[in-house]
């Protein structure tokens, strides 16, 4: 018996990689759990590092080494301390990789592009595709691929994949799950790229939470304004969907209304741009009927859990936002609500942050 | 205060290219010197630098007192406890005279390594951390030592590859001083003043970033 210390060498990772991205099966629980630090933090060490994992400092060397070399993460500049040793920090690579997210709405579908540190590098909004009669849903096909000829092609080789952020209910009563797998494979087929599925508003919440606001968050309610409302629970990260797609009836579409009737254009709303507290006392008695909404929503999750922050996402102007955060403060003072940071498509670029959690996160 | 060994060949112990055995780079200067400087007060650099040394080999024509296992144990023994330990060899165990390839050279580190764990000369007795440094490549023009060397300037191209999986599979640090130093061309095989401030400089960086409460 050969003593086995002396066997051929097995490394860890194949030092010699080329360029590109790591096939996803070989990307080890190690480099991911590595890899969830950096998306969560937006730098760390590799001594924070090795504390965080419990792996030790020369594990990690050999972790981050591989991902230095992958092009993934980068290491900055030596910070020098009044007291203690220098720290080196590691910071995501925001050249690294790159995801497609795809948001179909009601009536029109946004696409972004995103690198690796959520910065939104494209952005467009199409009409809906028509459903071809008969086909699958071939229809998304063809806007992936008019996204993929968007890429320069360095950003080809490094594109993590795409991700499609689809509202409850586009089953057509079918089961929304199996329907999101369905189209999923059929992408993929098509087009040869990872596809992640998932529901739109879950998809935003995971988006905020990689990149935006929640990102220090554990525990917060988050609220998606969109036509309607929509609420999601989330919790040690985690964002609990609930059984039911249940959405309230005080969002876009009830201001829409109530603009309608009093014959003023409703443009801006379609647009997400503009003043809408220009609307006067139409966006009064509109917002305090959506407050009162997540109020309820508030108060009825409070009895289950104790919560501090609520994360109100739109693709309504930041400045509407922030005066429904001020109002729901005002009435629920407990809370501190913050409007999101992820725009100007929430959906969308939550639907990017499906590739890379999938692909380099830790469940 | 914490404590390095910089365990290497005359590329640690300063040899000037093109020179004579004794001609030997200030302390300021050498790679050794250049790191403690880096590092500051909290380091205490300690240099083992062997012209001729190899990684596991005794040495048929210049002794056995060159072969970089047996003396690493007692050298570890005199110098613990250690809380970092560098190791730039290999460049020696390319000679003809040995007759091997790349890989079997970076088994020679890897012998090295687990002779560190196995004496486990760290503070309380702890495996201490390893830093494996691969030499940079030597030139095609090494004058008179082509008859030594022959074929080694091909396989010393090979010797960053080869240490590096050796490293990551024994998951030990790694540096490739081929990175950041050349070879200078009075010699061809040793490193100049320039390379050593160099080389000192990023293998700072290096043991910094391995980080240390």
């Amino acid at each position: 018996m050969p003593d086995m210390r002396f066997a051929p060498p097995n490394p860890l990772r194949i030092a010699d990689r080329a360029s590109g991205l790591n096939a996803v099966s070989v990307r080890s629980y190690n480099e991911r759990l590595v890899l969830s630090l950096l998306l969560q933090k937006e730098t760390t060490t590799r001594l924070e590092i090795g504390e965080r994992t419990g792996l030790s400092a020369q594990t990690v060397s050999v972790l981050v080494r591989s991902l230095e070399q992958e092009g993934l993460v980068a290491r900055g500049e030596a910070q020098k301390g009044r007291v203690g040793p220098p720290t080196v920090p590691i910071v995501l690579n925001p050249e690294g990789a790159f995801s497609i997210g795809i948001s179909v709405g009601q009536d029109r579908t946004d696409i972004v592009l995103i690198n690796f540190v959520g910065e939104v590098r494209f952005h467009a909004t199409l009409p809906n595709p028509e459903a071809a009669r008969g086909a699958n849903h071939s229809e998304f096909l063809d806007t992936i691929r008019q996204a993929m000829a968007l890429l320069p092609k360095k950003a080809r080789e490094r594109l993590a994949g795409v991700g499609l952020a689809l509202p409850y209910g586009v089953a057509n009563g079918r089961d929304d799950e199996s329907h999101f797998r369905a189209l999923q494979d059929e992408i993929e087929e098509h087009l040869g790229v990872s596809v992640f599925v998932q529901n739109d508003v879950t998809a935003a919440a995971s988006g905020e939470s990689l990149f935006g606001v929640a990102r220090p968050l554990t525990d917060y309610m988050y609220f998606y304004l969109g036509a309607r409302l929509h609420g999601r629970l989330v919790l040690n990260h985690q964002i609990y969907n609930g059984n039911s797609p249940v959405s309230f009836d005080v969002g876009v579409a009830a201001l829409e209304r109530e603009v309608a009737r009093h014959g003023l254009s409703a443009a801006p709303l379609v647009e997400g741009s503009g003043d809408w507290l220009a609307y006067g006392p139409h966006f009064d008695a509109w917002a305090g009927r959506l407050v009162d909404q997540m109020v309820r929503s508030l108060e009825a999750v409070s009895q289950f859990v104790e919560f501090e922050t609520v994360v109100f996402s739109s693709y309504a102007p930041p400045q509407t936002c922030r005066e429904i955060c001020e109002r729901l403060e005002k009435v629920f003072p407990s809370v501190k609500a913050l409007p999101g940071r992820v725009t100007p498509s929430p959906k969308a670029v939550g639907a990017a942050s499906l590739p890379f959690s999938s692909r380099f996160m830790v469940e | 205060m914490r404590t390095v060994l910089c365990y290497g060949d005359s590329n640690t112990h300063g040899q000037i290219p093109g020179g004579l055995t004794l001609d030997r780079y200030s302390y300021e200067e050498r790679w050794p010197g250049v790191l403690a400087r880096e590092l500051g007060k909290g380091w205490h650099v300690i240099e083992e630098g062997l012209s001729g040394r190899t990684t596991v080999r005794d040495d048929p024509i210049e002794g056995a007192a060159k072969n970089g296992r047996t003396y690493l144990r007692p050298c570890l023994m005199s110098h613990a406890p250690l809380d970092l330990i560098i190791i730039m060899l290999g460049t020696n165990d390319l000679k003809a005279r040995f007759n091997q390839p790349a890989s079997e050279v970076a088994m020679g580190i890897g012998c090295l390594i687990h002779d560190i764990r196995e004496l486990a000369p760290g503070p309380g007795g702890r495996v201490p951390e390893i830093l494996i440094v691969s030499p940079p490549p030597m030139l095609d023009d090494i004058k008179a030592w082509e008859g030594i060397f022959k074929g080694a300037q091909e396989k010393s191209r090979e010797l960053a590859l080869q240490f590096e999986i050796m490293a990551d599979s024994l998951e030990v640090h790694f540096f490739d001083a081929g990175t950041v130093a050349e070879c200078d061309p009075l010699d061809g095989f040793h490193i100049g003043r320039e390379a050593h401030e160099k080389l000192g400089v990023a293998l700072a960086r290096e043991v910094e970033a391995i980080g240390w409460k």
